[in-house]
């Protein structure tokens, strides 16, 4: 009866207001199934608006919506099974034990008891917590939370996961565990779609699409993204002065934009441009900056974001 | 219809969970209740018996000796001391040691003998009102039928009949109640009380606290529907709600002998009713406190305060301000108090409180339509 081809989403002028103010302004979006979907964004551009309008937890303005070709819009209640979502604030009982969490999510979904234990098995071992069924959730530390907090947002199978900046407030160490588990779900067909604002994560991601203030400014693979949105170089600097150096590429001729990237600063300069690494270098030491190092690399999909953002301003 | 049972039952389970692993809330909903029960029934007694009386007879005659006995018979007063002097008055009633003090005046046997008017005082310490008030009632009867035996003996002594002089003769008693022991009375008030405690400040809590863990964001994207969260997040309270009205009936009748003099069935409905009204005041707060602090205080202002103070409860509801008179018209408890005291005492039934009964399920009704529209609001904007 439900398509099971076709897109997993698929948006037409999708719009959202709350007032006078426009969360989500008319995005056409497709996201194709069984593929890690990134949706990418600063704070308060749309991401979650977008998503509670996919989950049929918010009515649209106007615009379609179909959620694994069932229109959400009008039947958000048809799709709801077959969903799971989310989000940062991970949505468990800290005062019951990881089992009680389990089985009242199971009761939500209305779980058969045999398919409920096959669910438990395989989320207490993908959250690594077998032997630890009877443990409070409170005792455990953030990145087991986190684990469960999927594996109880996992238990009825969905065919599609929304994921809400679920990594946001995790170590490292615990994020990079935590994609490992969602390539692992993505490899047993089901589709991600994920919002973030850490732009590493995006090279995670089958298909990215950038929202700014409630618009799509950009929308392909990873690769596609770099090729068609980044038409110029990157230098990569690395300095004991960061601070120093960042005010005056700021200000410097030739450099467009520039800004800090993990532990070094990127200068992004015109495809056409002269500037070399030796050229830059040489300028920084004759304004006083010594013992910087120049690089041209490869433009990350932080460097495209943020060249997107400032010509949209 | 097997799968709604299933999620309102995790629900359920769920609820009862946390208030077992929640060592205040549990506090809040068992022990509290039984502390305010024996409290009302030993502690907080309006009960006004043996009042500590200070008797100084500056008389000292055998007139004066018979006028006391009165006071020393009676099961009201307990003459604790006798005075010599006024200033003894003083010292007993700063010191607390009496609160009435009866100071006959000299002279009192001569004005008498002379069939003049006997000069005596009745002080009364007013720093607790109700025994004051009462200690002045009584003393003031005793007065009035000490007047009436002098008049009999003074008709006697003049060979007059008095049975042809029409006379009135007070016999004063008290209904429902006769002992007038306020345990009766507060009782089956408190019960009240404790509903209130139980459904609306624990349902506006509960609620809101689902909001604050992103619980609540997380349900809406399941199959859950809101009516079915709704019934699964009140029904463990109205069941508790429901035992506590058993206990507190129980240990009423048992320990206290609290009578049961009407129909059961009528304070059944009434107390299904109020804790009806009572969830729809705990669902209104939940949809319009933003924090759990505001559900909290909320709940104090609109459930407890009102049907502690404006139930006729503590105070009489005909003693108390006009204005505040109508705003008790605004609440439930009221309606709920005069059920419970009419069963337990009067021997009410369904003819007699009907127009309460009427007045909670109106409420009732209200409170559920309201909150559930604000529900709805809230949740598909």
């Amino acid at each position: 009866m439900q398509p099971t081809t076709g897109p997993a989403i698929s948006l037409r002028g999708l719009t959202k207001t709350f007032g006078d103010f426009t969360a989500v302004d008319g995005i056409d979006l497709d996201v194709p199934r069984g593929q890690i979907f990134g949706f990418l964004g600063p704070n308060g551009s749309g991401k979650t608006t977008t998503i509670r309008m996919l989950t049929g937890t918010l009515r649209p303005k106007s615009g379609t919506a179909e959620v694994l070709g069932v229109d959400v819009v009008r039947h958000p209640e048809r799709v709801k099974r077959r969903i799971g979502y989310m989000s940062q604030k991970f949505a468990l009982f800290e005062d019951m034990t990881v089992d009680e969490n389990l089985k009242f999510y199971a009761g939500v979904y209305d779980l058969d008891p045999a398919t409920f234990a096959a669910q438990r098995e395989y989320v207490l071992r993908m959250a690594d917590l077998v032997g630890r069924e009877d443990e409070l959730t409170s005792n455990l530390s953030v990145g087991w939370r986190q684990r469960l907090a999927l594996g109880a947002a996992t238990i009825h199978e969905p065919e599609l996961l929304f994921l809400d900046e679920p990594t946001s407030g995790v170590d490292p160490v615990a994020r990079r565990q935590f994609w490992d588990l969602l390539y692992d779900l993505a490899s047993r067909g089901v589709t991600l779609f994920v919002t973030t604002h850490y732009m590493d994560e995006a090279s995670h991601c089958n298909r990215l699409a950038f929202i700014y203030r409630g618009r799509i400014i950009a929308d392909g693979s990873p690769a596609e993204i770099r090729a068609d949105h980044m038409e110029q170089r990157i230098l990569d600097i690395t300095t004991p002065d960061a601070d120093a150096v960042l005010e005056w590429l700021e200000k410097a001729d030739g450099v467009d934009e520039a800004y800090l990237s993990g532990a070094s600063l990127h200068a992004v300069v015109p495809t056409g441009s002269p500037l070399t690494e030796a050229g830059l270098r040489e300028r920084l030491a004759a304004a006083g900056h010594v013992g910087v190092e120049v690089t041209e690399v490869d433009p990350t999909i932080e460097d495209v974001f943020v060249n997107l953002v400032a010509r949209q301003r | 219809m097997m799968a709604t049972l299933t999620r309102i039952g995790a629900i359920v389970v769920k609820e009862f969970r946390h208030l077992l692993r929640d060592p205040r809330m549990l506090l809040a909903v068992v022990i509290t209740p039984v502390i305010q029960l024996l409290l009302f029934a030993y502690a907080i007694s309006f009960d006004v018996e043996n009042v500590p009386t200070l008797v100084v007879d500056l008389d000292q005659t055998q007139t004066s000796r018979t006028y006391l006995e009165q006071y020393e018979a009676s099961p009201f007063f307990e003459v604790v001391a006798h005075g010599s002097t006024l200033a003894d008055v003083d010292t007993a009633f700063d010191q607390n040691t009496a609160r009435v003090a009866i100071v006959i005046q000299a002279g009192f046997a001569r004005s008498l003998a002379a069939g003049e008017q006997a000069q005596v005082s009745v002080m009364v310490d007013g720093s607790e009102p109700n025994a004051a008030k009462v200690s002045q009632a009584y003393s003031v009867a005793i007065n009035q039928l000490y007047t009436q035996q002098l008049t009999r003996q003074w008709a006697d002594a003049q060979g007059l009949d008095l049975s042809s002089v029409g006379m009135l003769e007070p016999r004063v008693r008290t209904w429902y109640n006769p002992e007038r022991r306020s345990s009766d009375f507060l009782i089956p008030g408190l019960m009240v009380v404790i509903i209130a405690i139980v459904t609306v400040q624990q349902t506006a809590v509960t609620l809101v606290r689902e909001r604050d863990l992103g619980t609540e964001e997380q349900l809406e994207v399941s199959p859950l529907r809101k009516v079915e969260l709704m019934v699964g997040k009140l029904l463990p309270w109205t069941l508790i709600a429901f035992a506590e009205v058993a206990m507190i009936t129980g240990l009423g009748r048992t320990v206290f002998g609290i009578p049961m003099r009407g129909d059961f069935w009528a304070l059944a409905v009434g107390a299904a009713l109020f804790v009806f009204a009572s969830l729809g005041m705990g669902l209104l707060i939940s949809a319009v406190a933003p924090s759990l602090d505001t559900a909290n205080i909320l709940a104090m202002l609109i459930a407890f305060l009102p049907s502690f103070l404006l139930s006729g409860l503590a105070f009489a509801l005909d003693q108390i301000p006009v204005v505040l008179q109508w705003i008790s018209y605004g609440f439930p408890a009221r309606y709920m108090v005069t059920i419970s005291r009419g069963v337990f005492l009067k021997g009410a039934g369904f003819p007699e409180v009907w127009p309460e009964l009427a007045a909670l399920a109106v409420y009732a009704v209200v409170m559920i339509v309201i909150s559930s529209v604000l529900y709805g609001r809230r949740a598909r904007r």
